[in-house]
């Protein structure tokens, strides 16, 4: 028997990008901003894996052996805060808040964004509707203000006191949940929008047609589909989420003792660092933020062209 | 601009606020402890008569829905918000009335500054892309992209206010300075906004440029461009007069749906500034738990941008006649 001219399962394929993860990683880093992004990254990970190794544990106001609000010298590179613990100490170990945040943070808005954006564009109708209403609702509010007072209000009716959970304070994890509410909207639209046009491709019509069930398609055949958006969207949801923590913190929404880099910048401004020409008080942190976030942006500009191949060619 | 395209608009604007207002409603009444405990329950002596009096007088011996939303949506629609609790008991319109002034000032001018440095930036590295300004420019764009706008504030203030003292850290005007004349009292002012509206500026131009650079980029490739081009017209009206009316319709809108986050720096800058805004009132009434100030703030800023955006739409279906739906 000859072989069929089309192969059995050719829209599938064809639907994918040519090449897998790893594939696509490798052609990322090829690129001078998405090797740059990278490399960023990967500085920042390994200080947010292994803190305790690299600047011993976190100083408390206890353990702080330094003169108070000191400038940087050779026992303190970068520093001292008003209680005498050294500024690197402080920033490595916020490395590790900031960026588990980020990603707890991420993991929820883009996974509610999903699946809530597969569902309502495979399943249409009411639900749809109804769905798309509530995030063009969230898209247009200034979620902002909304985090704010939802965080307030989430830690007075739970109250957080000293409770953790996998070793974070639950005052950090009403803050994760926060982000999860306010900005999981765009990307259930964006994954809406790219699960429309699935919807009514051959592939999908020929699943349907051999009788397999809604989730079967959403979960096996949308999904993968929809998977190169999923994760181009995470990292710039990455990058926000990060932000929008900084944020939080700096107006006073964060812990004093579990600091991110948005907390070590609140206490640089409630010390009055700016004023007292303490710079090294904030530029480390804020410094590691800028860093992080334009890592983020740079991978996600390369996923971009790395994925839209034509876009690259005409930018 | 057709009748049904404008209607539209003002259904979605209506609904959303009517969303608000209820979303309003529904999350401070989530809160633990009624009202009248958090507000007498501080007093040392407070007998349960008193208690059981407040409540019947405010209301909340009635149920929550309908009796306690309807009493509540009324009196939002007669502009009565509640009473502060930190400001002993000043209605919340005024405290917030106080602060509205100041923000709009800095973040109106801040907006204008933006939108034409930023716009022109953008333009200008997108009209020559892969030149020497487009690099500097896109990757300046980019750095303060990712800058929370708080950072860049003490970073100014550090280098121009505490370093060379060219500007004061603190306020809107010196504190307890008597101004012979209000020329001096209108120069301290500016030397006082100079810092927190460079901030701005700084934070939004990054956005705006980033945007209009793609948006130009996009409409280079158009084919009435090359029409344009090979009809002979020289780079500066192929420009003003072909790529530039397309390229900015789309920042439109993206200005407008930017406004949400807007208020998330302006909150920021005011706190870095100490610029007395609704942003530090904000922060303010969050430290010191007062929820109607707070509810009053959300009410306020997410109305605005409501209308932002429903001015945006309006805009857009005037400059480009393609949307008359």
């Amino acid at each position: 028997m000859t072989a069929p001219a089309v192969p059995v399962g050719a829209g599938v394929v064809a639907a994918r990008p040519p090449g897998g993860v790893i594939s696509v990683v490798g052609r990322l880093v090829r690129r001078p901003n998405g090797f740059i992004g990278f490399a960023i990254l990967a500085i920042f990970s390994f200080l947010a894996a292994v803190p305790d190794l690299l600047v011993g544990p976190l100083q408390t106001a206890v353990t702080a052996t330094g003169p108070r609000l000191a400038p940087p010298s050779e026992a303190y590179p970068f520093g001292t805060d008003q209680l005498g613990r050294s500024m690197l100490n402080l920033t490595v170990h916020a490395t590790r808040i900031s960026m588990v945040i980020g990603l707890l943070a991420t993991v929820i808005t883009v996974g509610v964004g999903a699946v809530l954006g597969i569902v309502s564009g495979y399943v249409g109708g009411r639900l749809d509707a109804v769905a798309m209403r509530i995030a063009d609702f969230f898209l247009v509010l200034p979620t902002f203000v909304l985090a704010i007072i939802l965080t307030g209000i989430i830690r007075e009716v739970i109250g957080t006191g000293s409770r953790e959970i996998f070793g974070i304070r639950l005052s950090l994890l009403v803050i994760v949940v926060v982000i999860g509410i306010t900005s999981w909207s765009a990307t259930a639209r964006i994954i809406r929008a790219q699960t429309l046009s699935l919807r009514e491709r051959a592939f999908v019509d020929r699943a349907r047609v051999i009788g397999a069930s809604g989730g079967h398609i959403m979960g096996r055949h949308i999904l993968p589909n929809v998977m190169n958006l999923i994760v181009a969207n995470a990292v710039l949801t990455f990058a926000g989420a990060i932000l929008t923590e900084t944020t939080l913190s700096f107006i006073g929404l964060g812990d004093p003792f579990q600091p991110s880099w948005g907390q070590l910048l609140e206490a640089a401004r409630s010390v009055g660092a700016p004023g007292l020409g303490a710079w090294w008080y904030f530029v480390p942190a804020g410094a590691s933020v800028v860093l992080v976030v334009f890592a983020f942006t740079l991978v996600g500009a390369a996923l971009d062209s790395v994925l839209n191949p034509k876009l690259a060619t005409r930018r | 601009m057709g009748v049904r395209y404008i209607a539209s608009r003002f259904v979605t604007a209506g609904v959303t606020i009517g969303l608000i207002v209820v979303l309003n409603f529904v999350l401070f009444r989530m809160m633990p402890g009624s009202p009248e405990r958090l507000l007498l329950g501080r007093m040392p002596g407070v007998s349960a008569n008193v208690l059981e009096t407040t409540r019947e007088r405010w209301g909340l011996d009635k149920p929550l829905f309908p009796d306690q939303f309807v009493a509540y949506v009324s009196s939002t629609l007669q502009g009565d918000l509640g009473f502060s609790y930190a400001a002993r008991g000043r209605p919340v319109t005024d405290v917030i009335a106080q602060r509205i002034g100041p923000t709009v000032l800095l973040f109106g001018l801040g907006e204008v500054v933006a939108i034409f440095l930023g716009l022109a930036l953008g333009a200008w590295s997108g009209w020559k892309r892969g030149g020497l300004i487009d690099h500097v420019g896109n990757g300046v764009s980019l750095i303060l992209y990712s800058t929370p706008y708080f950072l860049l504030g003490m970073g100014l203030m550090i280098v121009f206010a505490t370093g060379l003292g060219w500007f004061p850290t603190y306020g809107m005007r010196d504190v307890g300075r008597v101004y012979p004349g209000q020329l001096e009292e209108l120069i301290d002012m500016a030397r006082h906004l100079a810092l927190p509206l460079a901030t701005v500026s700084l934070g939004l131009i990054g956005q705006y440029a980033i945007v209009m650079r793609s948006s130009i980029v996009e409409t280079l490739s158009e084919d009435y461009i090359t029409t344009a081009r090979a009809k002979g017209l020289n780079d500066g009206r192929v420009l003003r007069s072909h790529a530039l009316p397309n390229a900015m319709l789309p920042t439109v809108t993206l200005i407008a749906i930017n406004l949400g986050y807007v208020v998330a720096g302006a909150i920021t800058v005011e706190v870095v500034f100490n610029w007395p805004g609704l942003g530090t009132l904000t922060v303010d009434a969050l430290a010191s738990r007062d929820y109607p100030v707070l509810q009053g703030v959300f009410l306020l800023l997410s109305v605005a941008v409501v209308l932002a955006n429903l001015l945006a739409d309006l805009a857009y279906g005037l400059l480009d006649p393609r949307v008359r739906r």
